[in-house]
């Protein structure tokens, strides 16, 4: 019992909190043909500087941050700030280094190219 | 049953507060923050944020991945509609594995509180979201009183 009220005592003397900011995951679409994946994901909003792609012992995740400036008096709201996470497993044959990654009009573009080794190989048939 | 005039009073104050709460809860069912993904193939058009700022209203819509050609706003006294299509760039070639972004038509139109200036409007589009900056008619812009 003498614990539980310490805890209570602690957060009273807590400051508010200001709002924090809520996690959104983006629709993506991938895309795969012989030589790379490619993947597209909506983040409206999202501006260069605020995109981070990590790859990492092969997962891939993304996010990007929307901090909108707004004025003037609310009088509806659908959409706010918010932080676009989402992670996806990718093979161990793509090519970190050469990755390329492109925003525009708040989509991101990702170009995941895959290694030689990995490439459908066609096997010719000698004649004997 | 009441004694005094004041547990009629209370039993109001009570009334009065249960409405309020009832209010609220429907208005945030009217329109609500969505934390979802947005555009996607289900939905019905773009999310949309109004503020009001003095004698602009600013209208935003998230339009990911749509050019401005692909844009058409109209407005008419305080109806303004907005419409558009995404249509995806979706490589030659290549396996499709996931596609949630879909490619939509969507029409969506509002009632502005006041009458707006039609031919002071200003669009913008950036990083996927549709700015516009819509000045009210002069009629229903706020003026200042002088007190003599």
């Amino acid at each position: 019992m003498k614990e539980r009220r310490d805890i209570a005592k602690k957060e009273e003397k807590n400051i508010e909190k200001t709002r924090e900011l809520r996690s959104a995951i983006p629709a993506v679409d991938i895309y795969e043909n012989e030589d790379e994946i490619l993947l597209h994901a909506d983040m409206p909003g999202v501006l260069k500087e605020d995109v981070a792609v990590n790859i990492d012992n092969g997962t891939l995740s993304l996010s990007g941050v929307r901090k909108l400036e707004t004025k003037g008096v609310l009088k509806w709201e659908e959409f706010n700030d918010v932080e676009y996470i989402r992670s996806f497993s990718i093979p161990q044959t793509i090519e970190t280094e050469k990755v390329e990654a492109e925003l525009k009009d708040g989509v991101l573009k990702l170009h995941l190219p895959k290694s030689e080794a990995a490439k459908p190989k066609q096997i010719e048939i000698k004649a004997a | 049953m009441f004694t005094r005039m004041s547990d009629i009073d209370r039993m109001f104050g009570a009334m009065d507060l249960l409405r309020n709460k009832m209010g609220r809860i429907f208005g945030d069912f009217d329109r609500s923050l969505d934390y979802g993904p947005g555009l996607t193939l289900s939905s019905s058009g773009p999310r949309t944020n109004l503020y009001e700022d003095g004698d602009t209203f600013e209208i935003r819509a998230e339009v990911p991945g749509i050019v401005k050609d692909d844009l058409n706003v109209s407005i008419q006294g305080n109806y303004l509609e907005i419409n558009g299509s995404r249509s995806l760039d979706t490589p030659e070639g290549y396996k499709i594995h996931r596609a949630e972004r879909g490619t939509s038509t969507f029409s969506r139109s509002f009632t502005l509180p006041n009458d707006v200036d039609a031919e002071k409007v200003e669009a913008n589009l950036k990083d996927g979201i549709l700015y516009l900056k819509v000045p009210k008619s002069e009629a229903a812009k706020p003026k200042q009183i002088t007190i003599r």
